[in-house]
């Protein structure tokens, strides 16, 4: 069915398919081993294992003591896909000694194991569930158990409505029968009264959320789908419970029945999809670095958890690790990426007096911060309850079926009184019982569904396809035209720059040398170099000795030549001549906006290598695809106006539509603008720079790479990484709004031919318990073919 | 066809009774998760790991 080379969804799925094609199920640890590295982790992925010592970190993770040497811990887990990821970890388990048992919960993405403390540490099953692609973090607070309570309440409710539904149905199978034949008067009026009280019961039990809901839509003067649910309920109660009690006439206590359980299921499943996707980008926040490293008065290094931290504190911050806190260097100098602050691509160096803000990344060498402001109080914390207030201004959507729900009560109590006056003159009698015929079949079980079904459709497809939509509203936003604004690093552009040319006499000797001296940094230029030449296979020659960190560059030995790379100043400052042709060049990238980078050998200039952030490969394209389905597109940018100018040149967009250099607050601002005149605005981007104008838009959409805290504030998260994902998920929404519209006009059709069927007198408890259920079936069965966020073509 | 009079309320009881055993389930958290125990049975039993039987038991 599949090959070996088919894409998987993650890498238990492909662990699970190689072991059940049973290669080398022996060679077990192998496997993993190649899975861990091959994989692609997140950036110190498998740093904050350590976290896992430090029983005082772990909050609710951590161990409880089970006697007999055994202890069991719960933990968060990270990179759940499917029920083969929960496999591979229980396998591993089994296979790891001194891990005696795992339990993966999928809806919580928990795990909870139990081990030998004196064979294996917490610490060492939480580095082996990193190696094998899941990034384990330890629980700190349960906001989880409300939901876990809620799922549980529903599903009671859905218990207790089914077995009401269940009996209702065989009762109302007898009542018919015994219309059809004679039966004994007795039997006859025990069935009825048995109906009455089964449905009585499922309609004031589970069906009371339907009148709470209704209620609520009154008291708030807000339509609500509820509202037509309720009305029918109540009207067919109160005349079923009347017909029951003066012995004649119609009951419809089994439609009601199956009316509360088909509703109280759709509102479940919707639940559930909402719950799911709410959970996994919960989670991804929580992986922010809990811990940080305090110098202690005496000199020594411990681990302490961050909220301990207080102003005075001396840190010590490795390179590659991001700053727990705001604060001064107080000794050493380094680069740091501030991306997540301005967006801007290239490290800026920091030397000792310097400020650095919490959540920057220390790209060079460790060095000592002495705290100056933590959590709320510093820079990010600040941007961060920008974006709790952006959140909090936001109008609610009203649904369509809402809207809908609204109008429905009126026509369907127009047509009502209409029935009543049409059949008055065969009696007050025969007439009440039209309408209230009328009112009951009309009552919009399938048109209530329809959204709920649409929207749980989606989200679980979209989840599939790696984008994660917490809130299923927002598809409608997406599925109109307004004004998209992108962020440029990492959302446009790859965010991490990468060599686009080398320029020289034997441009690969240049490349292999630069690449030499700079394969053991950590700076991104110096990965950009390496993976350059890695990608044009070159023999990269282990340098002489350990190359040595400058500002503004690097210096090494290789095959007893010195080499130098670095940035202009770098080579001025090393007396390398320049020489007339290559400054020039040199000016010319610079005002391309890109950055050359010099390679040296003995103070001889050998050639330039140019770095820069292209844009994505298909950015044109979504772009145009955009703009065809009638958005106007935006590009709102913390780097250089040049930069983003020629970006978005090379994008097909005009200068007046992208706006470099502007704060945190300016995005906000130009969100806001565009609100005002009227438009529905989203907004695309990741980095906490761009999470007070995420939260402000309408939509925003967060994608892979950026930081964490954009995710607090984006309701949708495209963790494919991937930006044709974003053209996949607005096509996703118009196909999920057609989809929507195409059950509603389906559902309709049988509401006009039921209320027809009722005006005209030919309506029985028999074809409103057939009507129904089918209409409510073929909504679910277009629901289930219809084709959104399936596999496109392209 | 008296024995309606039994029989009805009989069979309502058994319902009951199952959805009494299904609310009891749904309260011990049986239904939390619908996707891991489906692949929970491919999990081989390790005869060798004594431990895994202490635990279960």
């Amino acid at each position: 069915m599949k090959h070996p080379e088919t894409v998987f969804c993650c890498a238990g799925c492909k662990t699970a398919y190689q072991l059940i094609q049973g290669w080398e199920l022996d060679a077990y640890y192998d496997l993993r081993d190649q899975l861990g590295s091959s994989r692609e982790t997140r950036p110190g992925s498998n740093q904050g294992c350590e976290i896992f010592d430090n029983v005082e970190l772990l909050g609710q993770s951590a161990p409880r003591d089970l006697g007999d040497g055994v202890m069991e811990s719960r933990i968060g887990l990270q990179g759940l896909h499917c029920g083969a990821c929960a496999w591979l970890i229980e396998n591993a388990a089994s296979r790891t000694p001194g891990w005696i048992s795992a339990r993966v919960k999928m809806n919580d993405q928990t795990l909870t194991v139990s081990y030998s403390p004196e064979t294996i540490s917490l610490t060492e099953i939480a580095q082996l569930l990193a190696s094998l692609g899941y990034q384990p973090v330890p629980i700190l607070d349960d906001g989880n158990d409300r939901s876990q309570h809620e799922n549980r309440a529903m599903l009671i409710q859905i218990a207790i409505a089914g077995f009401c539904a269940a009996n209702a149905m065989w009762i109302a199978i007898a009542l018919y029968a015994a219309e059809a034949t004679s039966v004994a008067e007795g039997h006859y009026h025990f069935l009825r009264w048995a109906s009455t009280a089964i449905g009585l019961f499922a309609v004031v039990f589970p069906g009371r959320t339907f009148f709470r809901g209704a209620l609520a839509s009154i008291k708030t003067r807000t339509p609500h789908m509820d509202l037509p649910v309720a009305l029918g309920l109540s009207i067919g109660t109160l005349v079923g419970l009347f017909n029951a009690v003066s012995g004649t006439g119609e009951i419809y206590f089994d439609s009601l029945a199956v009316l509360v359980f088909l509703l109280l299921i759709g509102r479940w499943i919707q639940f559930r999809q909402q719950y799911r996707a709410a959970r996994a980008v919960d989670l991804m926040i929580r992986v922010t670095p809990a811990s940080a490293t305090r110098i202690a008065g005496d000199g020594s290094l411990q681990t302490v958890s961050v909220q301990t931290l207080i102003r005075g504190h001396h840190i010590r911050v490795a390179a590659g690790e991001s700053f727990p806190a705001d604060g001064e260097i107080v000794s050493g100098s380094t680069a740091i990426d501030q991306s997540l602050l301005t967006g801007e691509s290239a490290p800026v160096e920091r030397r000792s007096g310097d400020k650095v803000c919490a959540g920057t990344v220390n790209v060079l060498r460790p060095v000592d911060v002495e705290v100056e402001a933590t959590g709320s109080e510093s820079r990010v914390g600040q941007v961060m309850s920008l974006v709790e207030n952006a959140s909090d201004n936001k109008p609610a959507i009203v649904q369509l079926a809402d809207r809908i729900g609204g109008v429905f009560v009126l026509v369907v109590t127009l047509l009502a009184t209409v029935s009543l006056v049409i059949w008055y003159p065969r009696g007050w009698r025969i007439a009440a019982e039209h309408a209230t015929a009328l009112l009951i079949v009309a009552c919009p079980c399938a048109l209530a569904l329809a959204t709920p079904l649409a929207i749980a459709i989606s989200l679980a497809r979209s989840a599939r396809r790696r984008i994660l939509i917490r809130d299923g509203n927002l598809l409608q936003l997406l599925a109109g035209k307004g004004t998209i604004w992108f962020d440029k690093t990492g959302t446009l552009t790859r965010g991490c720059p990468k060599v686009t040319a080398v320029i020289g006499k034997q441009t690969d000797v240049v490349l292999s040398l630069a690449a030499a001296v700079e394969q053991h940094s950590v700076h991104p230029i110096a990965k950009a170099i390496v993976d350059e030449a890695r990608q044009r296979a070159l023999a990269i020659p282990a340098p002489d000795a350990p190359s040595e960190m400058m500002l503004g560059g690097i210096q090494g030995k290789v095959r007893g030549r010195t080499v130098r790379v670095g940035n202009r100043e770098f080579m001025q400052a090393h007396h390398v001549d320049l020489g007339s042709v290559d400054r020039t060049l040199i000016r010319q990238a610079e005002c391309l906006a890109q950055s050359p980078v010099c390679v040296a050998t003995n103070d001889e200039l050998v050639g330039v290598l140019i770095v820069a952030d292209p844009p994505r490969e298909n950015a044109k394209r979504l772009l145009n695809d955009l703009k065809r389905q009638g958005w106007k597109i935006g590009i709102l940018s913390g780097d250089n106006s040049i930069v983003v100018e020629s970006i978005g040149r090379r994008l097909g967009l005009d200068a007046d539509q992208t706006r470099g250099a502007i704060s945190p607050e300016g995005k906000l601002d130009a969100i806001r603008e565009s609100q005002r005149a009227g438009e529905v605005v989203v907004m695309v981007g990741d980095g906490a720079n761009d999470a007070a104008a995420l939260a402000a838009a309408d939509v925003g959409i967060a994608v892979r790479g950026g930081a964490e805290a954009s995710l607090h504030a984006a309701p949708i998260y495209v963790a494919s990484g991937q930006l044709s994902s974003i053209g996949e998920l607005f096509r996703g929404a118009s196909s999920s709004r057609s989809l929507i519209y195409t059950t509603f006009a389906v559902s309709l059709a049988y509401n006009l031919a039921a209320v027809g069927l009722a005006i005209t007198g030919n309506i029985s408890p028999l074809i409103a318990a057939i009507l129904m259920p089918i209409s409510s079936v073929s909504v679910l069965a277009i629901t289930l073919s219809w084709p959104t966020f399936r596999e496109t073509c392209d | 066809m008296s024995v309606l009079y039994i029989a009805l309320p009989i069979a309502l009881l058994l319902g009951f009774s199952s959805l009494v055993a299904c609310i009891g389930c749904l309260k011990t958290g049986q239904f939390d998760d619908l996707d891991a125990p489906a692949f929970r049975i491919l999990v081989d039993e390790q005869p060798n790991h004594v431990k895994r039987g202490e635990i279960d038991g």
